[in-house]
């Protein structure tokens, strides 16, 4: 009689294998929708906790929504309505380039508008966008993370797409 | 298909090759490149899940030291203290009263509160309330106890038959069906029955049989014979004799064809049966025969 043994989360080994396959998604979640500023990796370990401490009503189907729930309710209570500003990251080695001056500045504007498009992108677009472009996951995988249809996830995608260009070609 | 179209396969990474060529020919190709690789610099930060994966456990095992309360202990600790209010009720209700009883055969002394002692004979019994000893010392008899009473406040004992207050002395009280007796061997007692009432001084001796008060002599004795395991009997109707034989003895008797009302003075000690028959048999020329358990008393 397997019926009490899972449907509950207060399994060590399954938590654990529960972090390992939602923790980063998670993580990176928060991130792109809102932002470094309120300490995501926090907001991922105080959900999981909440989990733990939960677990007992917590049936394992339904512990990516919780922990997504949480985590969200989390950062929403932490947050203002501020833009969302996503750090530029500065990667490009720059010990060795042979671009002119004048590129590099064009590059950096560009950089700039692009920061500026992604913080104006709602946050349902800019989610799913990001996972997809940088993440890159695919279409459904991020439809099972947001609990929300694959066709949904294309329009926000698609969506993200055309606001963004319209943003950046916008002198 | 239109570009559209092609745009939306190219974010689904659903381009075939032939899909694909077309895609590049577009007008929107570079825009959608540099859009693309500008993309990159707005990665997440890493996240290290195994050390994230630490601090998670160690807090969820700090948090368990912290609150190790299983859901059964609440209804536990509730049964508990119900409990707890019913035991501790109910020892102070039953220890209000003290009650102390003989058996057949059985004697006992008992020390009260205030140290003065109750010596009881077989078949009898007393109560008392120890919580109250100290502002009122009062007991109920039944049957036969000795007395030594301490010093102190009013000392009464109460029995169906009348109530005996003492002032600090050594007496007897006896009160079965139809006897009420009171001795007093070293004190001032004063006896309060529905009869009569006495105060008696040392040696003096209060006696009801069967509703009448019956003078007696005064007491030479320093305490009953019975303290000693004899009883002695003056002049008493023999049914009381057998009645104090049956309570010294596990024995059934049947005295019905003898006259139960003639007079006694004897005595006969509580170790010895056929001893004891004898004793009480031989002077009034009774003899008796034993049948299985039932002792028959019948002339001679």
């Amino acid at each position: 009689m397997s019926k009490n043994l899972n449907n509950h989360t207060c399994n060590e080994t399954l938590f654990a294998k529960l972090f390992k396959t939602h923790a980063k998604n998670l993580h990176d979640f928060l991130y792109y929708r809102f932002g470094e500023r309120l300490n995501p990796q926090d907001k991922v370990q105080e959900a999981f906790i909440k989990l733990w401490e939960n677990c007992k009503n917590v049936e394992p189907s339904r512990a990516k929504s919780f922990l997504f729930t949480v985590a969200n309710n989390l950062m929403l209570n932490a947050v203002a309505h501020e833009k969302v500003v996503l750090k530029f990251q500065d990667t490009k080695p720059k010990s060795f380039t042979n671009e002119t001056p004048e590129f590099l500045l064009e590059e950096n504007e560009y950089m700039q508008k692009l920061q500026k498009a992604i913080a104006n992108l709602t946050e349902a677009q800019r989610v799913a966008f990001l996972l997809n472009r940088i993440e890159g996951k695919k279409h459904k995988e991020i439809a099972d993370m947001l609990d929300i249809s694959t066709k949904a996830v294309e329009k926000r995608i698609y969506g993200a797409l055309k606001q963004l260009r319209k943003d950046i070609e916008e002198i | 298909m239109t570009k559209d179209e092609l745009i939306q396969k190219w974010l689904q990474d659903n381009l075939n090759p032939q899909e694909l060529e077309a895609f590049k020919a577009l007008e929107d190709y570079d825009a959608l490149m540099k859009l693309s690789e500008g993309l990159k610099h707005f990665k997440a930060p890493e996240f290290n899940e195994q050390d994230t994966f630490e601090l998670v456990s160690k807090t969820m095992s700090q948090k368990s030291a912290q609150k190790p309360k299983p859901s059964w202990l609440k209804p536990v600790l509730r049964i508990a203290a119900i409990l707890a209010i019913f035991f501790s009720v109910y020892y102070y209700t039953t220890t209000l009263t003290t009650d102390i009883s003989t058996l057949t055969a059985e004697k006992t002394t008992i020390t009260l509160p205030d140290h003065s002692e109750v010596t009881l004979n077989a078949k009898s019994q007393i109560s008392y309330k120890k919580k109250q000893w100290k502002d009122t010392r009062k007991l109920t008899l039944e049957g036969e106890a000795y007395f030594k009473v301490e010093k102190g406040s009013k000392f009464s004992v109460e029995t169906s038959s009348g109530t005996i207050t003492v002032l600090g002395t050594q007496f007897l009280v006896e009160n079965r069906s139809d006897i009420f007796e009171v001795v007093c061997y070293e004190c001032t007692v004063k006896v309060t029955s529905s009869i009569a009432e006495r105060i008696l001084k040392p040696g003096d001796h209060f006696l009801v049989l069967d509703g009448k008060l019956i003078a007696k002599e005064k007491e030479e004795a320093m305490a009953p014979a019975w303290l000693q395991n004899e009883s002695v009997f003056e002049s008493m109707p023999y049914k009381y004799v057998l009645n104090e034989l049956k309570r010294q003895y596990q024995i059934r008797l049947d005295a019905q064809n003898i006259n139960s009302n003639m007079l006694f003075t004897g005595r006969f000690v509580h170790n010895d049966l056929n001893l004891a028959l004898k004793a009480i048999t031989i002077p009034l020329n009774i003899e008796y025969t034993t049948n299985n358990d039932l002792i028959v008393l019948h002339d001679k």
